[in-house]
């Protein structure tokens, strides 16, 4: 660091405790103005809390925050954005019955609205960063690209110098994420300082000048330069000294198909083709992955599968049985299991006890006449809170209290009890800390040696890589292509995700 | 100079909620004493004659135990409806179309002999409320309408029948001109219990206790306590979210509908534009201070029954009973209050000095 | 049907519409910032007792009005402080703030009961205006209050629509995090909906007391604190459509008493249910429309906001 340059931003030691958590342990970060600066770190290092309080949205329970080696408190985003502070949250602040030009005003407007001053005012900062975009369209009519492009004008017209970018390019496509790659070079050389939060390293490559990487809530490495840096020692920094990684499994010969797609098409929550003619098997004793940016379909194939979405047409077998438009129950029935990527909203029910949450799958067989059997209950929930190293407290208190490994382990474990044939896993490791992550991915292994029919979709490339016997890879609800995660190089897959099919 | 901010608490205070409950009946009681003092009566003079007339006496407990069966009715079909997260807010002309079904049985019924009489009116007091009940969860199962306001709206239309069939068609020949409707014949008259209290009270207990049963040990009641938590995971489960909506409320309606046929059958002579005197919305404050649990509706409906026949006692003293009313709003927002902070802290944050917790 | 009596009818469905109208739009008001408050039938009770007794003791129409004004946007804040600032639920609260609203309107006003008014809100005197057929008589010898109405409904479209503060307001009422990352207190916007909702109750209940019937009774306000409810569904949440609507719901409190002069054979009683279908009939096509595009309910209509969750 040129030790010349004023730097925009300090953070030291930032604590921030949630009740059961602690985010933050101490994180520092000084960023150097006009550059773009890459705060990195595994899901829960604690990376967005600790932008969060940059913004104001948190209070930190101690520590101390310099802009432009100012001392500042802020008690709520009105004042970090007064200090030039803006961020871009990873779930996008707008009001979707706005307008473009109303969001982007919101907050800073004139006692009174000229809405076409406010449009033209708004499309020609628009115009000026190269953001197309019209003012006038309500947000809810507009895709995930053009929204993020609302966001940043929303920072750009309150002329903020200070940026913060929360995984921006989690709902882009590699080619809109190049896109705002340039946008923010452009942002950087105006002067403005850029927080660039992510864990893809390539990105961090690409268009960061320096990164900070944060592990368990704290600083682990400082505004190294990227440039001098090398990818793998940033990977090592994120992950710590020793990470404890799945090894392949060893290969196997597979058998009968178990799941069999067809000609399926899937419409998504705002009516729009998600999923677009796509076929696919998945036969005993195999992990078939699924890879892509997320949003291509991904979520909706897996809640076709379950029964949890309706198909516009295709059909689905499982177990030689057509479950085309079968409940979950009889879905259940039939040999499947499901891991949810919305675990507490989808897979399990927060209010309620572990032994509850355990037989949510099969309490239909715990019954005694209209009354649930109460020591089945418990004794199959044993069985499962024992197999799978579950770790609670009394069975008998809601599951709020449980961490989110063993909430995970809690979850995997009933779907994977029972007669189960074929399993869909939606982000089963997502979020969890290393010895979760390993946990998971070996219970994975094993129902494939005892010859489940696995799809595991991910946004982890490298779980996939490691995982799969096959790999294919989604883009706009379609299968771009299909790779042998042995062989395969990294670019080919990538280029599929991005939706250019490898010759 | 700081800021105070709510702040989370690790963990939920044990104990909490009761003791909420317990300092928002002191804070109502107290406020209560000031507005009396400041009217000029004695307020402590006032709190005893309404002690007296509802717990002082085997006759006092009667009427209380008569006026805590609508509320207890009334409190669990809302806990029902709230046991899904759903707002019936529609117990009043449920209550009331109960009452006019069972109205209906008693005027076609002459003649039946008594216990098959009021069986019949019972069962279509339930019947009349879950009617009103039905439309709101066709909406809301079917095509996702609020059911808090289609609830809302249907206590006025159900009010409207009411008064219409009381001015019009139902209206006594011998009642000289006033709108009254005939009065029920004896057969049609719930059986006493001890003093004033009648059989209502049995017949409320039981369903309150039967659906406590049913919420907790049923394979029935464990899908709708998952359908509770979230809907997501219930579709996930096989279980059906429409068919449960639709249930719940139909069935919180015929719950609602039940304490009208037994308002009518036991307490009042006669159809009357008042036999529902706001038990339904008092029926959402119960619920809501008993946290949507069976048990915990018995009990604050015991207390709310008590409240109001002490409050209509102390009009003799000259106090206007809406005293009470205004006790039993005070005791939920006291509790409401207390309960705050059972789950949160208050913290001082300034701005010279952050201190670590 | 004579030409008097239908003027009778508009004249007081210009009454009635303007009564409604009142309450109507300040449940519009807190239901925009995202605040549905069910006491408005307690808040207009307030209004009422309160006119009527400061009436009483100052021979003064217009303080009483101001005082029913801010002792019902006080007494509103109870409903705020309690699901604003606390995170209650909305609708036990507001439920709550109506039996409160009408026990202790009751026990205030219980020595005003048939008491004469001590002032009321005469009709503005237009002059040679009030002359003018029809319009005289129906627009130009009214209580100031529907012209009160009138310029709070083109107020609230303005402010609602055309200021910054406004924008933010709905935009609370829509996705309050949002609103909170732009630099908005959600705390005071709301605050300040559900306050100004109150006053506006107020002011429909004073209505009542200081113009309408000038006289204190319990429950004078007669469940028209729940029309008012109906009427911002019906009005779909624009101050310009639940005026139509309040014209129309006025119509009918109008008609009511009237139906036999006209000699219409229909009962009066059950032609007072039609607001409440009616707003139920709306309410479904506003949510059968809400499959494709965003509700014309405030999105976050009945959730409380607190931003250090997690």
């Amino acid at each position: 660091m040129n030790s010349s340059t004023p730097l925009a931003v300090r953070l030291v030691d930032i604590w921030k405790r949630f009740p059961g958590v602690i985010a933050n342990a101490g994180a520092t970060l000084s960023v150097t103005e006009g550059t773009i600066h890459a705060v990195l770190g595994e899901n829960g290092a604690g990376k967005s809390t600790l932008m969060n309080v940059l913004a104001g949205m948190y209070r930190p329970d101690a520590g101390e925050i310099q802009v432009k080696g100012e001392p500042c408190w802020f008690q709520s985003p009105a004042d970090a954005l007064s200090a030039g502070i803006g961020m871009v949250h990873q779930e996008f602040r707008l009001v979707p019955s706005f307008t473009v030009a109303e969001n982007v005003v919101l907050g800073t407007a004139e006692r009174i609205l000229r809405r076409s001053s406010i449009e033209t005012d708004v499309g020609n900062l628009a115009h000026e960063f190269g953001l197309s975009i019209d003012p006038s369209r309500p947000v809810w009519q507009l895709s995930m690209g053009e929204r993020q492009r609302v966001e940043i004008l929303k920072t750009l017209y309150r002329n903020a110098q200070i940026l913060i970018l929360d995984e921006p390019t989690a709902v882009l496509t590699p080619k809109e994420a190049d896109e705002l790659g340039t946008t923010l070079r452009e942002m950087a050389k105006t002067g403005r300082s850029i927080i660039f939060i992510s864990h893809k390293l390539h990105e961090v490559k690409e268009f960061c000048d320096e990164a900070t990487v944060l592990r368990d809530g704290k600083t682990v490495a400082a505004s190294l330069l990227v440039k001098d840096t090398e990818t793998v020692e940033l990977a090592g920094l994120m992950v710590g000294s020793s990470p404890a990684t799945t090894n392949r499994p060893v290969p196997q010969t597979r058998g009968e198909p178990l799941l069999s797609i067809s000609g399926l098409r899937i419409l998504d929550d705002r009516f729009l083709p998600a999923v677009q003619d796509l076929s696919l098997d998945v036969y005993s004793g195999e992990i078939v992955g699924i890879a892509g940016v997320s949003g291509n379909g991904q979520r909706e194939l897996a809640q076709a599968i379950a029964g949890l979405r309706s198909m516009t047409s295709g059909t689905v077998t499982i177990n030689g049985e057509n479950l085309t438009n079968a409940l979950p129950v009889d879905r259940s029935k039939a040999g499947l299991g499901y891991v949810p990527e919305d675990r507490l909203g989808v897979g399990l029910a927060p209010r309620l006890n572990v032994i509850e949450n355990a037989i949510l799958r099969n309490y239909r067989n715990l019954r005694q006449g209209p009354l649930l059997a109460e020591e089945q209950m418990i004794t199959y929930c044993e069985d499962i809170v024992d197999r799978f190293g579950v770790r609670t407290g009394p069975l008998a208190e809601p599951i709020a209290g449980l961490s989110g490994g063993n909430l995970q382990r809690l979850l995997v474990g009933r779907e994977l009890s029972g007669n189960l044939k074929v399993l869909v896993a939606a982000q089963p490791t997502r979020g969890l800390d290393v010895k979760g992550v390993k946990a998971i991915q070996d219970l994975l292994v094993a129902e494939r040696s005892r010859g489940v029919a696995i799809l595991l979709i991910s946004e982890d490339l490298d779980e996939l890589l490691t995982l799969s016997d096959r790999l294919l890879v989604m883009h706009e609800g379609k299968i771009l292509g299909e790779f042998d995660p042995e062989t395969a190089k990294r670019h080919d897959i990538g280029a599929a995700m991005a939706g250019e099919v490898a010759t | 100079m700081g800021r105070l901010i709510l702040v989370r608490r690790e963990k939920i205070l044990r104990g909490g909620q009761p003791l909420a409950f317990l300092i928002g009946l002191t804070i109502a009681m107290t406020i209560g004493i000031l507005l009396l003092a400041i009217s000029g009566h004695d307020p402590f003079a006032v709190y005893e004659r309404m002690v007296e007339a509802s717990v002082g006496s085997p006759k006092a407990w009667s009427i209380t135990l008569n006026r805590a069966v609508p509320l207890g009715l009334a409190g669990l079909a809302v806990a029902v409806a709230g046991s899904m997260g759903l707002w019936n807010i529609g117990a009043e002309g449920q209550i009331l179309a109960g009452a006019i079904m069972a109205a209906w049985v008693a005027r076609i019924g002459e003649g039946w002999p008594s216990p098959i009489l009021i069986t019949v009116m019972l069962l279509a007091a339930v019947a009349g409320g879950a009617l009103l009940g039905l439309g709101p969860a066709v909406a809301r199962a079917q095509i996702g309408v609020n059911e808090i306001i289609t609830t809302l709206m249907l206590n006025e239309v159900a009010l409207r029948l009411l008064q219409w069939l009381i001015h019009g068609p139902w209206k006594d020949p011998e009642s000289r001109g006033f709108p009254l409707a005939p009065i029920l014949p004896e057969e049609a008259r719930l059986p006493g219990l001890f003093q004033r209290a009648h059989w209502g009270a049995i017949i409320a207990l039981l369903v309150i206790a039967l659906f406590g049963l049913v919420a907790s040990k049923t394979a029935w009641g464990y899908e709708l306590r998952v359908a509770g938590s979230s809907g997501a995971t219930a579709l996930y489960a096989g279980i059906s979210l429409k068919k449960k909506i639709l249930t719940v409320l139909v069935l919180s309606g015929g719950i609602a509908g039940l304490a009208g046929g037994i308002e009518l059958s036991g307490n009042s002579d006669r159809i009357v534009e008042g036999i529902s005197a706001g038990y339904g919305f008092a029926g959402i404050i119960v619920a809501a201070l008993a946290l949507l649990r069976p048990s915990g509706v018995a009990a604050v409906a015991l207390l709310f029954g008590a409240v109001q026949v002490g409050g209509l006692s102390i009009q003799t003293m000259g106090v206007s009973s809406s005293v009470s009313t205004i006790l039993q709003a005070l005791i939920l927002f006291g509790a409401i209050g207390a309960g705050v902070f059972s789950r949160y802290s208050i913290k001082r944050v300034s701005k010279e000095k952050m201190d670590v917790k | 049907m004579t030409e008097a009596s239908m003027i009778g009818l508009l004249s007081a469905t210009v009454s009635f519409g303007a009564l409604l109208y009142l309450a109507a739009l300040g449940e519009l008001i807190s239901e925009k910032a995202g605040i549905l408050n069910l006491g408005v039938e307690g808040m207009m009770a307030i209004g009422a007792v309160t006119g009527f007794m400061v009436a009483l003791e100052t021979e003064n129409p217009w303080l009483a009005l101001i005082v029913a004004m801010i002792v019902g946007a006080l007494f509103a804040l109870i409903h705020g402080l309690f699901t604003v600032v606390l995170g209650a639920e909305q609708v036990v609260s507001g439920l709550s703030l109506t039996i409160l609203g009408l026990g202790l309107s009751a026990f205030i006003g219980k020595n005003a009961v048939g008491r004469p008014p001590g002032a009321v809100l005469a009709p503005v005197d237009w002059g040679p205006l009030s002359d003018i057929p029809w319009v005289g008589p129906i627009l130009l010898s009214q209580s100031p209050l529907i012209y009160f109405a009138i310029l709070a409904g083109i107020g609230t479209s303005f402010f609602l629509s055309r200021t910054s503060f406004g924008l933010a307001l709905r935009g609370a009422g829509e996705s309050a995090s949002t609103v909170d990352t732009a630099g908005h207190s959600v705390l005071r916007l709301r605050l300040g909906a559900v306050a100004a909702g109150g006053a506006l109750a107020g002011a429909s209940g004073a209505y009542l007391t200081l113009s309408l019937t000038p006289q204190w009774t319990e429950g004078v306000t007669a469940g028209r604190g729940w029309i008012a409810v109906a009427l911002v569904i019906f009005g779909a949440w624009r101050p310009g459509r639940a005026a139509i609507g309040a014209l129309l719901f006025g119509g009918l409190l109008a008609l009511k008493t009237r139906l036999q002069t006209f000699g219409v054979d229909i009962s009066p009683i059950l032609l007072s249910m039609i607001p409440y279908l009616l707003t139920i009939g709306v309410l479904i096509v506003i949510s059968i429309r809400a499959r494709h595009q965003p509700s014309a309910a405030p999105a976050a209509l009945g959730q409380a906001y607190r931003r250090e969750e997690r």
